[in-house]
């Protein structure tokens, strides 16, 4: 069966429209080319879905090689937002980009709302 | 000690990981996910972030090779791992001129971003369709053999070959030192 592209972008649309700060969403293969994406104006999806895939490739690694384990998230946090990166099974990641005023805790709780429903789409 | 890091680029499927798996006296910290590109045509896995590998060159100085993705869509890994490197080696598989441009590419890319030394090394130069090194180093815009870099032939799954080209690379950086440390 194929994956339904159509579903994912609808999916991640609402996700950045209805989730407050958020600014973007991108879903992308694990070797960095863009499934889904709703990204703020000035970003190409091609080279966020390549950061995306790089960054937790590396994780990935940290994880493995100094023992901590499978990695659930990374987590980059600027001064002006965050960048989260969150893994949707073997086939997908999906990164969100969020506004420095963003409440973590409701942050995480539609993240992981959005990567089951995410997972269904892929299955 | 001192430490001389190497950077490995070029098209996708030149033998960069390869290249630094057949010396790396550490294991390998890869960053291979599975291809679903074009890439994908050619190997199963493709590197997204780099490749890192380290040789003990004499008691003085350890070499540190980083490899690079082959897709320009990681340009910006291009960049960060070409802002630490001491010299680079450019692989070029000699039996794909499709890629040459693109190899020209990657090149310019690295010489605009920093002027290190560089060599180019051919591989895939045993087959029937594999271009001659002279001809190649023209479609890589070397027109003038006075301008163009070393080049060597590397098989990059035999840890010899490879070393081989390692030292090219390092002895060509050192003159090249040596000749700007004489300008003024």
């Amino acid at each position: 069966m194929s994956i339904n592209t159509e579903k994912l972008g609808i999916v991640l649309q609402n996700f950045v429209t209805a989730t407050s700060d958020v600014q973007g969403a991108a879903l992308v293969t694990p070797d960095g080319l863009p499934l889904a994406a709703t990204l703020p104006g000035a970003m190409d999806e091609e080279r966020v879905s390549a950061m995306s895939a790089a960054m937790l490739s590396l994780g990935e690694r940290i994880g493995q090689e100094l023992g901590r384990g499978g990695i659930d998230r990374i987590y980059v946090e600027g001064d002006q937002g965050y960048g989260i990166l969150t893994s949707c099974g073997d086939d997908a990641v999906l990164l969100v980009l969020a506004d420095k005023k963003a409440k973590q805790g409701v942050l995480m709780l539609e993240i992981k709302r959005a990567v089951s429903e995410i997972k269904l789409i892929l299955m | 000690m001192e430490i001389m890091r190497l950077v490995v680029t070029g098209p996708v499927g030149a033998g960069k990981s390869t290249f630094i798996r057949s010396v790396s006296e550490i294991e390998v910290v890869d960053t291979d996910r599975q291809a679903t590109d074009e890439t994908a045509e050619l190997k199963p896995k493709t590197t997204v972030a780099f490749d890192f590998g380290r040789l003990q060159f004499g008691s003085e100085m350890a070499l540190h090779l980083y490899g690079t993705p082959g897709q320009s869509r990681f340009d910006f890994m291009w960049d960060i791992l070409i802002r630490q490197a001491h010299a680079y080696i450019l692989l070029v598989a000699a039996h794909r001129p499709l890629e040459f441009r693109y190899a020209r590419r990657i090149a310019s890319f690295m010489n605009q971003r920093r002027q290190v030394p560089m060599i180019i090394g051919l591989t895939h130069t045993d087959l029937p369709t594999s271009w001659q090194a002279e001809n190649i180093a023209i479609a890589l815009g070397y027109i003038d053999p006075q301008d163009c870099p070393p080049i060597v032939t590397v098989n990059a799954t035999e840890q010899v070959s490879v070393a081989q080209a390692i030292i090219t690379l390092i002895q060509h950086s050192m003159q090249t030192n040596l000749v700007n440390a004489g300008k003024p």
